[in-house]
């Protein structure tokens, strides 16, 4: 029932248009170095979503202002990544993009075609549609049954379509993936939180590990597993104290550059590999 | 008696109920308006052999008396709660169950808070502090009223168990749906404030103890 009320809420918020306050504001103290890449990643998310939740961007990269340990290259990759990952891609953020690429005089749009898992698909979809949706196609055995989108303008019902999907967005912050998404960004800034009091050299290292969690579909699920076996790991452990590791950002570097397999085995050899050299407390 | 003018009094005298329960802000009214109008409307379909209207509002008037009940018991509960041990376990009816696993981070540090939780079973500890909270602890019921809506700690589950949630929002529709309740939530908030300042300074009291011998004395 709450989740219906959350989609009749911003339904509403949005036909009445009150979701969208005044232009977000870039917390006080940000470094003159870091601003424009700020500045950028508000732009680009006031594209992808709303001005609150470009909002939402600014609030979070507020926690690192006047810490210390946190230099402008840190920090202005810290912004950088943060946009990235604030702004990951979903169905219907190719139809956004789709919508938004300029069409050449004379030469035919071109024709985007890409395969999604089923649930994937259904993970952009609002919980309260989402989750009996995904039971049903799991009850089925389809859940990860791939099938093909086509993402054009060429034709009026082509951008009919784009804009429909692109229009979806008003419930991304309702589905599944936006959950999936907001839990890992905060686990990463947390991550960098504690790697600034705990240990600052592993800082960078850290902050650069949201690279490893790209697009959609296979290489996005193996990356966000691998970024998961390497914090739990490696990371958290040498956080906690119970695990020594003189090194944390040359560990996660080789732990990074082990090659990635569907069932993350190797990683999870070369971890225990790590920690077998790291001193156990 | 001629049915028919026992219909057009009864569905008037209805009418005015109906339109009058649709115009109240505030929830007890609202409920008690909805129970006369039930009570009106069974009353005047029983002679008037009106089945399905009667079937209509006899489901409607247990469950307009239940809501009453629990809006009224809320407001006790918390009056209560204020005079004696400051305890928010009245949150609890209105609160969801919700495993978690070991491991299972609940918020995060610098975080937006959106909901307060009960702790059922299980262990927990604030990561940054390293303090453990103990079962029958409520956390986060002074985020929803922080300017900055921000965790100030991270809420790491470290033994499996139940916790009960109940999100802001919710807590926020309690508080407009019945004013009351807000005057005693915002007073129970308060005191919960002070006592942790009161547990403060006893701390900083008993850290400073042993230097006050050392002080130099006043004439």
């Amino acid at each position: 029932m709450a989740g219906f009320i959350n989609v009749i809420r911003s339904t509403l918020a949005e036909l009445a248009n009150r979701s969208e306050p005044a232009a977000p504001v870039l917390p006080v103290g940000l470094p003159a170095a870091v601003r424009p890449v700020a500045e950028d990643g508000v732009a680009l998310l006031i594209n992808y979503q709303s001005a609150v939740y470009a909002q939402l961007y600014s609030d979070r990269l507020r926690r690192f202002v006047g810490r210390r340990n946190v230099s402008d290259e840190l920090f202005s990759e810290i912004a950088r990544l943060l946009t990235m990952r604030m702004s990951y891609h979903d169905p219907i953020r190719i139809a956004q993009l789709k919508l938004q690429e300029p069409v050449m005089p004379g030469r035919p749009p071109v024709v985007d075609r890409r395969r999604f898992r089923l649930d994937e698909l259904v993970s952009a979809l609002p919980e309260i549609v989402g989750d009996p949706l995904m039971w049903a196609l799991e009850r089925i055995y389809c859940a990860h049954r791939t099938v093909p989108i086509r993402f054009s303008k060429a034709s009026i019902w082509g951008i009919k379509r784009l804009e429909f999907e692109s229009w979806l967005r008003r419930w991304r912050l309702l589905s599944t993936r936006y959950e999936t998404e907001r839990v890992w960004v905060e686990r990463w800034l947390h991550m960098i939180d504690r790697a600034l009091t705990k240990q600052p050299d592993a800082a960078m290292a850290i902050v650069q590990t949201a690279t490893m969690i790209e697009g959609y579909g296979t290489g996005y699920r193996q990356g966000m597993a691998a970024w998961h076996q390497i914090i739990d790991g490696l990371a958290k452990p040498a956080f906690d104290g119970t695990l020594v590791i003189t090194d944390l950002a040359d560990a996660i570097t080789r732990a990074r550059a082990v090659p990635r397999d569907p069932k993350g085995d190797q990683l999870r050899k070369a971890i225990g590999e790590l920690r077998a050299h790291a001193v156990l407390n | 008696m001629d049915m028919s003018y026992l219909h057009h009094f009864g569905s008037a005298a209805a009418t005015i109920f109906v339109v009058a329960t649709a115009t109240m802000r505030t929830m007890i009214p609202l409920r008690v308006f909805g129970i006369m109008a039930n009570v009106l409307l069974i009353a005047i379909s029983i002679p008037t052999h009106n089945y399905p209207t009667m079937a209509l509002h006899a489901v409607l008037l247990p469950l307009n008396i239940y809501r009453l009940r629990q809006m009224l018991q809320l407001v006790q509960d918390v009056k209560k709660s204020v005079n004696s041990d400051l305890s928010m376990e009245w949150l609890k009816p209105f609160m969801t169950k919700r495993p978690c696993k070991a491991g299972e981070v609940l918020f995060y540090k610098d975080e937006k808070a959106e909901d307060m939780f009960y702790i059922v079973s299980g262990r927990y500890r604030l990561v940054e502090s390293g303090i453990e909270l103990p079962v029958g602890a409520i956390v986060g019921e002074l985020g929803m009223l922080s300017p900055l809506n921000e965790r100030t700690q991270t809420l790491e589950c470290i033994e499996p168990g139940m916790v009960l949630s109940v999100s802001y929002s919710q807590v926020e529709e309690l508080y407009v749906q019945n004013p009351e309740f807000g005057f005693f939530f915002l007073r129970l908030a308060s005191a919960r404030l002070f006592e942790n300042i009161d547990k403060l300074e006893a701390r900083l009291m008993k850290q400073d103890a042993p230097a006050l011998p050392m002080a130099p004395q006043h004439a």
